[in-house]
């Protein structure tokens, strides 16, 4: 903020040369389209971590804040596999993928199952403790530091005109989009997924139908670990993770699926990307610090303004919240 | 038959009734809010004393400085029984306006000389004022939601504490913060520091169990059961909320200043969401509703916190193991379920020899 009131006040007290004021200008927006490819590659992220949230609040309407912890998960155990065990990449990440969904299904039998009669207070501090119980441990068996992969494919990255695009990051906007379709898949064409729906929607009426509740959201605990897991799996190769960066992704995911429209996948998707844009194209006009305040605020903004988020959701104005 | 048995006296139930009676000296009573009106009784006296000679019996330092620790701990889940036990609403960033109070203590003490005991009172003022502000809105929403708005306001606080280096001290933080002073008398010794923090809870706890017996304390139980049902007895819904939310601030403010003034530092590490987390596991562990189980929990975190620093890198996930137990087993706080227990396991032997006599 400091950098662009001086910038502004630079304009000011300056004589207004008009050529100076165009260079400036330009200085100013000279990387935006950069920050925006970057943007996307950010969004696609938060849209699968925050697809995560949806997935388990489309089963049950509750909020598994250890969402985070997965993609963590997928990322240290990738590396752990490839580096430490020297598996071959693709194997390790291969079976990345099952190990975290084990994870996730364990954490439904141990902490959630448990506590299916608890109320709200009580199952936010189970899931926040499962979160701090995973991350502790991730570093006590993978260590406290940052760790980084290969990128999938080792080629220089694709210049067209003015901007730069990582091999890295088609191939996470790729995946993105292809653990949506298989969500649409899942949700719409297959009887699991419609039995998961009506678990949440009518708890009553599914029970009544003969759905096993319990069942539903154990399933959806599983999905929605694969899915952080695949997530960290692309996305250590652009960042570092550390045992501790669990926790910012997953909320700034959850924030993702808020801004798009709770409880809606499309909704997470809208978000993700939006809020990975706003983020990075607010680097160009703050000091880069206040990046991670950017997600809270906008959160603030829409919880204030637009509660349903941006595409509607069909969960707010129900009977939990 | 079955009548006459349970009329019959005995004087072997005064034996368990002598011991359910000991019982209620010590384990607080959840359900007092709606039992019975309060009054001065026994089981505060020996609470008092409790905490007045606890370190006279027990001169050793560490343990005194545990326990002031604890105490801040206490008065900061004090704040929030107010908000999550009585008024049904729940808050993630608890750790803010602590961070709100220690702050404004730190930079009203260093840098302009303030004496710290007109320091103390500023920052309730401060805290309560951030309450308010970001309050209005951020009280419409409810359960999760409420949740992580507040837990947004902590991490854009925390953001805010470490740019704005020139005023906060950033990521270092402020140091050579004067201990609490008043009238000339400086609490610099681990004993002294003890005595300030429990008068202080002391009279917090006085102050919450009048709030809780006053219009508005009953409103808050009011608005915790159902919200359409308080508003259509003509309680402002909105107000009350923001009103709790505010004298919850406040002890945080107070909380925080002490903090300050007694650790003589403030860096933004300890203001994260873990400490957060921390506030509301005292609260759900105590047992929410009723107003000794937060200081019980407090005390009974610190203490497990202390105790499992022991185990050096182990510790952090020992803790997440054992607070996720004792959610499991210990959903409505410890003492709540402890309390039933033991009532259950005393009166089980009287209604034994009871069965057998009626089965004859």
């Amino acid at each position: 903020m400091e950098a662009f009131i001086s910038s502004t006040l630079f304009f000011l007290t300056n004589d207004p040369d008009e050529e100076t004021i165009q260079l400036k200008t330009m200085e100013l927006f000279a990387p935006l389209p950069q920050l925006f490819t970057s943007g996307i590659t950010f969004g696609a992220i938060y849209a699968l971590v925050g697809l995560g949230f949806v997935t388990i609040a489309k089963a049950s309407q509750m909020i598994n804040f250890a969402q985070g912890e997965f993609v963590m998960l997928g990322g240290m155990l990738t590396f752990f596999l490839f580096k430490e065990i020297q598996l071959p990449y693709l194997l390790s990440a291969f079976l990345t993928i099952p190990l975290v969904m084990l994870i996730g299904c364990l954490l439904h039998l141990l902490v959630i199952y448990p506590l299916r009669k608890a109320s709200l207070p009580i199952l936010l501090m189970a899931t926040l403790g499962a979160s701090l119980f995973l991350s502790s441990a991730s570093a006590l068996l993978f260590g406290t530091l940052p760790k980084a992969l290969p990128p999938f494919i080792n080629r220089p990255p694709i210049d067209i005109g003015p901007i730069s695009i990582s091999l890295q990051s088609l191939w996470v906007v790729g995946a993105t989009c292809l653990v949506l379709l298989f969500l649409y898949l899942l949700s719409h064409r297959t009887l699991l997924g419609k039995a998961m729906e009506a678990s949440s929607t009518d708890p009553l009426g599914a029970d009544l139908s003969g759905i096993s509740r319990h069942l539903m959201i154990f399933i959806a605990f599983g999905v929605s670990a694969g899915m952080g897991s695949l997530a960290g799996i692309f996305i250590t190769p652009i960042f570092y993770v550390s045992y501790h960066s669990g926790t910012l992704i997953g909320l700034k995911g959850f924030i993702a699926a808020i801004l798009g429209g709770w409880g809606k996948h499309s909704g997470a998707i809208l978000g993700g990307f939006v809020l990975g844009v706003v983020e990075s194209l607010s680097v160009a006009f703050m000091p880069s610090g206040y990046k991670d305040a950017i997600a809270f605020v906008v959160l603030l903004l829409i919880l204030y303004l637009k509660p349903k988020g941006i595409l509607g959701s069909p969960f707010i104005d129900s009977r939990r919240w | 038959m079955v009548d006459q048995a349970q009329k019959e006296f005995r004087t072997r139930d005064l034996l368990y009734s002598i011991a359910l009676w000991f019982l209620s000296w010590l384990i607080p009573d959840p359900q007092l809010h709606y039992r019975r009106e309060y009054k001065f009784k026994k089981r505060d006296l020996f609470y008092l004393s409790a905490v007045l000679v606890f370190p006279l019996i027990w001169p050793d330092p560490h343990i005194h400085h545990l326990m002031v620790l604890a105490g801040i701990h206490g008065i900061l889940a004090l704040g929030l029984t107010l908000f999550l036990g009585y008024a049904g609403q729940i808050s993630l960033g608890q750790a803010a306006f602590f961070g709100v109070g220690a702050y404004t203590t730190a930079v009203l003490t260093t840098r302009y000389g303030l004496p710290s005991f007109l320091a103390f009172w500023a920052s309730a003022i401060m805290a309560a004022i951030f309450a308010l502000l970001i309050g209005k809105p951020l009280l419409k929403l409810k359960g999760y939601f409420l949740a992580l708005a507040t837990l947004g306001f902590g991490e854009i606080f925390l953001v805010l504490v470490r740019e704005n280096a020139s005023l906060t001290g950033g990521v270092i933080g402020i140091f050579n913060i004067p201990f609490f002073s008043f009238a000339g008398f400086t609490f610099d010794t681990y004993l002294k520091q003890y005595y300030l923090i429990w008068g202080v809870l002391t009279g917090l706890v006085l102050f919450s169990k009048n709030l809780v017996r006053s219009k508005m304390g009953r409103a808050c139980l009011a608005v915790a059961s159902s919200e359409e049902g308080a508003s259509a007895l003509g309680i402002d819904v909105a107000w009350i909320k923001l009103g709790v939310f505010t004298v919850g601030a406040a002890f945080a403010g107070l909380a925080g200043s002490l903090f300050a003034s007694v650790m003589s530092t403030a860096n933004p590490e300890t203001f994260s969401l873990n400490l957060s987390v921390l506030i509301v596991m005292m609260v759900v562990l105590g047992g929410m509703g009723n107003l000794y189980g937060p200081i019980a929990g407090a005390i009974f975190l610190t203490v497990l916190i202390d105790r499992l620093s022991r185990y050096q890198e182990y510790s952090l996930p020992l803790y997440g193991v054992i607070l996720i137990l004792l959610l499991i087993f210990f959903p409505d706080g410890i003492g709540t379920r402890l309390r039933v227990r033991l009532i259950y396991l005393i009166s089980y032997f009287g209604r034994k020899k009871r069965r057998e006599k009626v089965n004859l």
